[in-house]
């Protein structure tokens, strides 16, 4: 399956003012692999993000999909295997109705009206907003908006679903139904999060990212629980992992 | 003058116009494209009236009354809208009377042709708000769209104005909380003092673009090469060509006879 | 300030919207030339800003006036005329649709006083002529306030005669001159206070933005002197087509019949009114509209009186009678409006009654 393998080689990238967000990054992500990207705020997550989509493109390194460059030329073709859901979903649901907006995609691609409307349905079926399908998006809650962007995004049945803080601003019942519904996908899954109890349940692996820079790359279950090294890129042991505060009890 | 609350109203009435949209009755499922021509129709059947016309007006009262009721639309919002948007109306048809003393005798009844003038802007300002509104009430954004798209309006600018219409409750979102933050470290001030037009606006504007920015990057991900792919248009039924024709059979028939006179001379025998 | 449907006729609406129209098909094509396909959202989202910037209400203190902000300029600037003007074309027609703001037919005259004049005439004729030199504070402080009121004063003059070359209301012309363009003055002063703080804010942080706007659009001379004379040749053929259609169904006759057909009539007595009327004589545009009408007309209009039973136009000028009638069956006509719906929905209720 390695066409669906996601690499990135020594990618740097410098905003045009100077600033240097991501500094010789390199990894490889395989197929079906979930991997929680974490960091403190301004570590270069989100730009990371953005040069795996192509959305921006490197001074110096490559990003490959499924062993194709990202370039300007391969871009319609990666962009199709490749779904992202953005931080905030109002950005992404940009059309009258869900149904319209979930179809955006696919119309692109021009897919007979039929195969829309099929991938549409599914696609809503798959998040559970079906009956939302005729709702305009600025009547949806925040976990449906959540929803739907989500939808939005598998309606193109991309191979690798890439997530930019899926969890925040969504209180506890949506959170957790988000995440039964992301863990039930067996697409690639690229999550960047500050919600590390998440990170912990969702993903086999996580990267550490701290100033532009991989501080940790390896099994969640050894890099959460590494006080000191979290400690040292501005973060935190999960909560559910830290000593119970009621009876002092490590869990 | 417009607050914060105001914009808040505007919220409001959107998404009551796209609740009244998605309902399903009669008038709902008549072809978009073809209410909108009825719509255009009827309008400027109305406005074709000369300014002393009151009597020849009230048969078109009969659209807006059915389309209103066969949509099962709520009356008191459409007409609060209708209020809203009178005073310019009022305004300069109420200078008729102030400007226009010309009287004259009709049976006994003493009539100023300026009063006259007012009431006949009034009914048409009635019937073409209504008109308008009923339009959008059945029919919705998304529907008119895909009529615009038919009549080969340009893609671009139908795509631009889908945009508009979703993002203005994300601004106004925005708008009402810059404006409340400003008032509750601004107690005293109605409005916003002029030191901080410059920066208050321009803030807005630049999260405006960065905003379109990703935007636009959140369409580039999802294919958008600069074309908007509407989907498959609905087709225009029998049913849908009727419901033009007999409008239209109606809105000429009382724009052609003064239809209230005709029943009136017939009761009172005066011909 | 919208013009309403209410105020038009079919004549002055259709005309407008034919250069509307046309306005708006050369600046989508000027648009798409320049391959930007980037402008697209950005206009949708700067036409909700405009709507979101309408709440913002400016004030000037000591002075109890504020404002708001009306768009066509600003957005001139930060986009470019052409696309500034699509996006005031945008946010006018969900105005007119949503909130009755104006109105269907009319809002070929509300784009064209609010989107054309500030975006063709006021921006690449007075701004961009004052920051031809570059940008500095005090340009953008004079550019700003000078178009503004320039964009305003035409789009306010675009109103009066509109509205009274419909003939829908009969204002005298200079009453209505006099009345309109102070207001707008004042409005258009606020308006160019805003715009230039704005614009100056944004040049400091964002210089790129605004310098880009006025670099890409490239609005030689002559291609402004073609889209005026497009225009103005479609104006000139839909008036005329128009108004042949109008004098072959003599619509602006009322007027005349009012004279002729017996109607006494007892002139107000009233001096300021007098000489109102006379200036209004003076300045009257289309006699057939105005005060000014032809001896001519009058024939055939008296003849209508009589029979003005089946004669829908003539109803203020018949006898009282028939206007006794005409008040009959308008009454009739009412009710039976009113118990359609009353009807109508009864049934409609009852039905859910009936499938449950
Ligand atoms: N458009 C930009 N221009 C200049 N610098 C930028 C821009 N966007 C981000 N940066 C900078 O790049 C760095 C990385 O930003 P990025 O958004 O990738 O961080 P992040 O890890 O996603 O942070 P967060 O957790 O807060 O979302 C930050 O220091 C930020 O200030
Ligand atoms: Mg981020």
């Amino acid at each position: 399956m390695s066409h669906h393998m996601t690499e990135v080689k020594d990618l740097h990238y410098v905003y045009p003012d100077g600033h240097k967000a991501v500094n010789g990054i390199s990894f490889k992500i395989h197929h079906g692999e979930s991997v929680g990207i974490i960091g403190a705020n301004g570590a270069g997550k989100s730009t990371l993000l953005m040069l795996l989509m192509g959305v921006l493109f490197p001074c110096q390194g490559e990003v490959l999909v499924g062993e194709v460059l990202v370039t300007k030329k391969t871009l319609p073709g990666i962009r199709q295997r490749m779904g992202m859901v953005f931080q905030d979903p109002d950005d992404q649901l940009f059309m009258t109705t869900v149904y319209d907006d979930v179809a955006f995609g696919p119309r692109n691609y021009n897919l007979e009206e039929k195969e829309v409307e099929k991938r549409v349905l599914q696609a809503l079926e798959m998040v559970g907003i079906l009956h939302l399908k005729d709702r305009a998006p600025f009547k949806l809650s925040g976990g449906e908006k959540r929803a739907a962007a989500i939808a939005s995004v598998l309606s193109l049945q991309p191979d690798i679903l890439v997530m930019d803080e899926p969890t925040s601003a969504l209180d506890p019942k949506s959170r957790r139904r988000l995440m039964k519904l992301l863990d039930s996908f067996e697409h690639t899954k690229i999550i960047t999060s500050h919600d590390l109890d998440m990170v912990y349940e969702l993903c086999d692996r996580s990267i550490v990212i701290k100033d532009g820079e991989i501080a940790a790359d390896g099994p969640t279950s050894k890099i959460l629980v590494d006080a000191d090294l979290m400690d040292a890129c501005g973060l935190e042991i999960p909560l559910a992992l830290q000593n119970c505060p009621v009876c002092g009890r490590k869990k | 003058m417009k607050t914060s609350e105001a914009g808040l109203n505007t919220t409001f009435d959107m998404r009551l116009l796209d609740d009244m949209a998605r309902k399903e009755t009669v008038i709902h499922r008549v072809h978009p494209l073809v209410k909108l021509v009825t719509t255009v129709i009827y309008l400027t059947v109305v406005v074709s009236f000369g300014s002393y016309e009151i009597i020849g007006l009230l048969p078109l009262l009969f659209y807006p009354v059915l389309v209103i009721t066969l949509a099962e639309l709520p009356i008191r919002p459409i007409l609060k809208r209708m209020l809203l948007a009178a005073p310019f109306v009022i305004g300069i048809g109420i200078l008729n009377p102030v400007f226009d003393h010309q009287v004259f005798v009709v049976g006994g009844l003493t009539l100023s042709r300026g009063w006259i003038t007012f009431f006949s802007i009034v009914l048409k300002c009635i019937l073409t708000v209504s008109a308008a509104l009923l339009l959008i009430a059945s029919t919705g954004m998304d529907k008119l769209a895909s009529a615009l798209r038919m009549l080969k309006i340009p893609r671009l600018f139908v795509l631009q104005l889908l945009l508009t219409y979703r993002y203005i409750s994300v601004l106004m979102e925005e708008v009402t909380r810059i404006l409340r933050a400003y008032s509750m470290r601004a107690p005293q001030q109605k409005g916003i003092h002029p030191k901080v037009w410059g920066s208050l606006t321009g803030q807005l504007i630049l999260r405006t673009f960065e905003r379109a920015q990703r935007v636009y990057q959140a369409m580039c991900l999802r294919g958008f090469t600069g074309e908007y792919n509407t989907g498959a248009h609905e087709r225009i039924t029998v049913r849908d060509t009727v419901y033009l024709v007999v409008w239209g059979l109606f809105f000429a028939l009382a724009r052609i006879y003064n239809i209230p006179m005709l029943i009136g001379s017939l009761l009172t025998g005066v011909v | 300030m919208h013009m309403a449907d209410a105020l038009i006729s079919p004549v002055v609406g259709g005309t407008m919207w034919a250069a509307t129209a046309g306005a708006a098909a050369y600046s989508i094509k000027k648009v798409k030339n320049e391959m930007d396909e980037n402008k697209i959202p950005l206009m949708g989202v700067m036409g909700a800003f405009i709507f979101a910037a309408q709440m913002i209400n400016f004030t000037i203190p000591g002075t109890g006036s504020s404002g708001h902000l009306g768009g066509g300029l600003l957005l001139a600037i930060l986009l470019g005329p052409y696309a500034g003007f699509l996006t005031m074309a945008a946010v006018l027609t969900i105005q007119a649709l949503f909130f009755a703001d104006g109105g269907l037919l009319a809002l070929g005259c509300n784009i064209f006083n609010l989107g054309f004049f500030s975006c063709f005439i006021a921006y690449p004729l007075i701004y961009k002529l004052i920051i031809a030199k570059g940008y500095t504070r005090k340009r953008i402080w004079g550019a700003g306030m000078l178009s503004a009121i320039i964009g305003l004063q035409l789009g306010a003059f675009g109103v009066v005669l509109e509205t009274l070359l419909s003939g829908k209301t009969e204002l005298p012309f200079g009453t209505f001159v006099a009345l309109m363009q102070p207001i707008h003055l004042a409005i258009g002063v606020v308006e160019g206070l805003v715009v230039a703080a704005v614009v100056s804010f944004v040049w400091k942080q964002r210089p790129e933005i605004i310098e880009k706007a006025a670099l890409g659009q490239p609005m030689g001379s002559l291609s402004i002197k073609k889209v005026l004379t497009g225009l103005a040749i479609a104006a000139v053929l839909f008036g005329g087509i128009f108004s042949w259609f109008a004098s072959a169904n003599p619509d602006g006759l009322e007027w005349s019949m009012f004279r002729t057909a017996g109607v006494e009539e007892l002139e107000a007595p009233d001096g300021i009114h007098e000489t109102l009327a006379k200036l209004q004589e003076k300045t009257a545009f289309l006699p057939d509209y105005g005060f000014k009408a032809p001896e001519t007309a009058s024939e055939p209009a008296a003849k209508d009186g009589e029979a003005a039973a089946e004669e829908s136009e003539a109803w203020p000028a018949v006898s009282g009678g028939t206007s006794t009638a005409g008040i009959v069956g308008g009454v009739l006509t009412l009710a039976f409006a009113a118990l359609i719906g009353f009807a109508v929905s009864l049934v409609k209720k009852k039905k859910p009654d009936l499938t449950a």
